[in-house]
């Protein structure tokens, strides 16, 4: 096998593998969330993170794949680590924005939904007696 | 809270321009409006002082809790779905005092803005 075949495998393991895990971190965590968000409707809050956790692959083995090609041919072994730090290093970052991306949508679902219970912002002037309407 | 009644003056064309424009705002809590000094309000509030509800907009709540001026406004932002995050924001210490400039100044000037802006009746 060459180096760069090696690079490539070597890449993918990485790359799927991080996709996995960040993936299942983020079904396990922002299950909690959501239960929250949907009052305790624990059906729609499974399935609302099923669909994000589907999106979060879809977009991140789409760059993994779409970034995969080198485009230059590797002469050593230490080429071949380089050009996998590169490649992992812009899927670390693609992964870390999507993560974010993630929490910043738990977020204002949740502030949506909270804000639906919220009092008023202002305390009332006086009292009076309400008659018949 | 499950209502709040606004009381309003029907005969300043901008406040008629801001009803059509509520009637069609999503809701958190229903709104009632009414017109000033009329017979429903006093049916609704016999105990209420309705003289100073000619100057401000007065909104009061099915529970018996009056708000005036800026506060009447707050209210009614805070009632309505897409705009509940900015009644909180107009409320704040920081932004109170422009709230209560700027809701007075219109209030007072209700009637030149409904002259200029061609909604009198």
């Amino acid at each position: 096998m060459s180096v760069e075949i090696i690079t490539y495998l070597v890449y993918l393991a990485i790359s799927i593998g991080l996709t996995i895990w960040v993936a299942h971190t983020l079904h396990k965590s922002g299950r909690v969330f959501l239960v929250d968000v949907f009052h305790g409707n624990e059906q729609l809050a499974d399935s609302v993170n099923h669909l994000l956790v589907v999106g979060f692959y879809l977009i991140n083995l789409g760059y993994v794949s779409l970034a995969l090609k080198l485009g230059y041919n590797l002469a050593s072994a230490k080429e071949g680590i380089e050009a996998l730090s590169v490649k992992v290093g812009m899927v670390l970052l693609v992964l870390g924005g999507m993560h974010f991306f993630n929490l910043f949508i738990f977020s204002r679902m949740r502030r949506r939904a909270t804000l639906r219970n919220n009092p008023p912002p202002v305390a009332p002037d006086a009292f009076t007696a309400v008659g018949a309407a | 809270m499950s209502s709040l009644t606004v009381l309003y003056d029907p005969l300043c064309g901008l406040c008629r321009r801001v009803d059509e424009w509520l009637a069609e705002q999503p809701k958190l809590v229903p709104l009632i409006l009414v017109a000033v000094k009329s017979d429903e309000a006093r049916r609704r509030f016999p105990n209420l002082d309705h003289e100073p509800t000619v100057n401000d907009l007065t909104v009061i709540s099915d529970q018996g809790a009056v708000y005036y001026g800026p506060k009447a406004w707050l209210m009614v932002l805070w009632a309505l779905c897409r705009y509940r995050e900015w009644s909180y924001r107009l409320a704040s210490p920081e932004l109170l005092p422009t709230t209560r400039r700027v809701v007075s100044l219109i209030s007072q000037h209700r009637y030149q803005i409904s002259r200029a802006a061609h909604l009198s009746r």
